[in-house]
């Protein structure tokens, strides 16, 4: 137990807001790397806290909003701590600062009781204002580091031109591959920005607990539905998958795409929404569809009979697919729009599952993390003869001359069609596929940019445009939500 | 009757089930993935996938899934074969488990044989 704190919550929320405030203010591209670092940790005081507190009054019983962020942030910081960019290196003090103050209001709050079960009618009062407040810190915070990030990504691409101009040594140039993992980054930390976006601005996130799901009334079974499954492929994903288990969450993707291409036609034939953004909309829905749908046919050939499925990500893709066929579908096929229209309130349908779009750029990025890193991927030889072959052939025509002349299996092993560790090239072509996935999955959520639960026009993308974008964001979001110490309005 | 108490016949009718199943996924995919991304098949895909799934966790850990690829190019039919195989192990007294795994190739049969499924 620390010592005894002379702030109060309040205090202590309030400097935490002031400092995601600076973060962006200050957001300069050398502190990127260490914001990156930090940001578990700030999302894991922050889960803390709001464990500690009652439940928000709009908050379904027992839901808790916070756990699709919690595995967002968890993510990340698996990611970093696997070597990925950035890699190992210092954090940021804002962020671990801002950590250090949601810590210290835990205590607080633990110490003297939760404020719902004390007798102060005050402070229970507050309590909600509380719940905004964390979830306001996190998302300056996260829009700070976007920032940050846009700000580094475009750095890195001057001193790039630059340095080929110059014909600098290539040591001293930045690598292609490290803005395109910052441009990643930028990517996760905008669909977290935009999750807690759609708590703090009218649209509650759903419990993201898949224990929770059957307590879910009927109008809101896709919506929770979604919410668990994002949960759950992120805790699957992180506890040494199977391939089995990559090939349930492409596929499950693949339908989520399908799925918004179609509700989002019937929001446009009835007039939920504007028809031109399924114009922009549909084409890369569809090609995301396609991706995810390539990428579970690679995973599906790695399997092995012995392979065994995560039974939690199957009952969650189980509870997706009945809530997509209860809303969506009828006995010909798709619903049409008349039925859909009858079924479900189209507008905010098509948020729920932008919303999921949103999140599923951060499971890509878990996804190609999988790829890369997990050490127990296997496959039987004739398949590893195959594909490392066909991927290595192409790397060869790309440039790569580490490739040429490898054997990648023994003919014993191709005579008994052992299972055996997968070799680079092979994970090469998983993880150029899965780069597919989070290219299209970009490209869906920039198109369906306007269905922003923030209402602020935003993009993923990195570069002078998207900077020009949070330019302005950046002036819009330092001008407090409402008086202080009431906090942001959902 | 727990899952680890099945008789040998009764173990190796679900093994069979489950190569049906399998077989049956793939079949499934095969004709959603040509029908394009707006096809609504991957639901039914996603279900047998599902219920092979369920049939691979109701057998012992111990059981062996070794045998003859089922014949035949028809989901449909694939799907009509297992439901058959179950209704004959799953009588009274059999493993919940085993009864809702019939319920649910029951529910893909159906799913199967009406509208874009078929």
């Amino acid at each position: 137990m620390p010592a005894r704190d002379r702030h109060t919550i309040g205090e202590l929320l309030a400097d935490s807001d002031a400092l995601a405030r600076e973060t962006l203010l200050d957001a300069t591209p050398e502190n990127a790397p260490a914001m990156v670092r930090s940001w578990n940790q700030l999302v894991a005081s922050a889960v803390h806290l709001w464990a500690a507190l009652a439940s928000g009054p709009d908050s379904m019983s027992g839901s808790d909003p916070m756990e699709r962020l919690r595995a967002v942030g968890q993510a990340i910081g698996r990611s970093v701590r696997a070597g990925h960019w950035p890699g190992h290196g210092p954090t940021d003090d804002h962020l671990s600062e801002i950590s250090d103050n949601l810590s210290r209001a835990r205590h607080l709050i633990e110490r003297h009781d939760r404020p719902s079960h004390t007798a102060n009618t005050d402070r229970h009062a507050h309590t909600p204002d509380i719940h905004g407040q964390v979830m306001h810190t996190l998302y300056v915070a996260a829009h700070g580091t976007a920032v940050a990030l846009g700000a580094y990504v475009e750095e890195l691409q001057h001193r790039l031109k630059v340095g080929t101009r110059r014909r600098q040594p290539m040591a001293e140039r930045p690598t292609i591959l490290e803005i395109t993992e910052a441009q990643g980054m930028i990517a996760r930390f905008g669909g977290f920005e935009q999750l807690a976006a759609a708590y703090m601005f009218g649209q509650p996130l759903r419990s993201g607990d898949p224990g929770q799901l059957r307590a879910a009334a009927p109008a809101t079974r896709l919506e929770t539905a979604l919410a668990a499954w994002e949960v759950q492929a992120h805790r699957t994903l992180a506890a040494y998958p199977d391939s089995a288990d990559l090939v349930w969450v492409a596929r499950v993707q693949a339908l989520i795409a399908s799925t918004t291409r179609i509700v989002t036609e019937a929001a446009a034939t009835t007039g939920h929404i504007d028809p031109d953004l399924l114009q922009r909309l549909a084409p890369t829905l569809e090609a995301n569809q396609v991706a995810w749908s390539r990428l579970a046919k690679r995973w599906g050939e790695l399997t092995s009979p012995a392979s065994r499925t995560d039974p939690a990500v199957v009952a969650a893709a189980s509870e997706v697919r009945a809530a997509i066929a209860a809303t969506a579908t009828n006995q010909n096929g798709w619903a049409t729009p008349d039925q859909l229209a009858s079924r479900v309130d189209l507008g905010n349908t098509v948020k729920t599952l932008h919303l999921s779009m949103i999140a599923s750029v951060d499971i890509a990025h878990v996804a190609r993390d999988t790829a890369a890193d997990h050490p127990g991927l296997t496959a039987t030889a004739r398949i590893i003869g195959m594909r490392a072959q066909g991927e290595a052939e192409i790397a060869i025509e790309q440039g790569e001359t580490r490739y040429g002349g490898v054997r990648w299996t023994t003919p014993r092993q191709i005579s008994a069609n052992e299972v055996i560790p997968l070799p680079e090239p092979a994970r090469r072509g998983l993880i150029n596929l899965t780069e597919d996935v989070i290219a299209t999955t970009k490209q869906s959520v920039a198109a369906a940019a306007q269905l922003d639960p923030s209402g602020v026009t935003r993009s993923v993308r990195s570069g002078p445009e998207a900077r020009r974008g949070r330019l302005v964001e950046r002036r819009q979001i330092t001008h407090p939500p409402g008086p202080w110490p009431k906090g942001p309005r959902r | 009757m727990g899952m680890e108490q099945m008789d040998a016949e009764v173990v190796e009718t679900v093994a069979g089930v489950a190569r049906l199943l399998r077989r049956a996924a793939e079949l499934a995919w095969m004709r959603s993935d040509a029908a394009g991304p707006r096809s609504w098949r991957q639901l039914l895909a996603l279900g047998i996938d599902s219920a092979a799934d369920e049939a691979l966790g109701v057998l012992p850990r111990r059981a062996r899934l070794d045998g003859p690829t089922p014949v035949g190019d028809n989901a449909a039919e694939l799907l009509a074969s297992a439901d058959e195989l179950l209704r004959r192990i799953c009588v009274v007294g059999a493993p919940s488990r085993l009864l809702g795994l019939r319920a649910l190739v029951a529910e893909l049969v159906w799913e199967a044989n009406t509208g874009a499924g078929a």
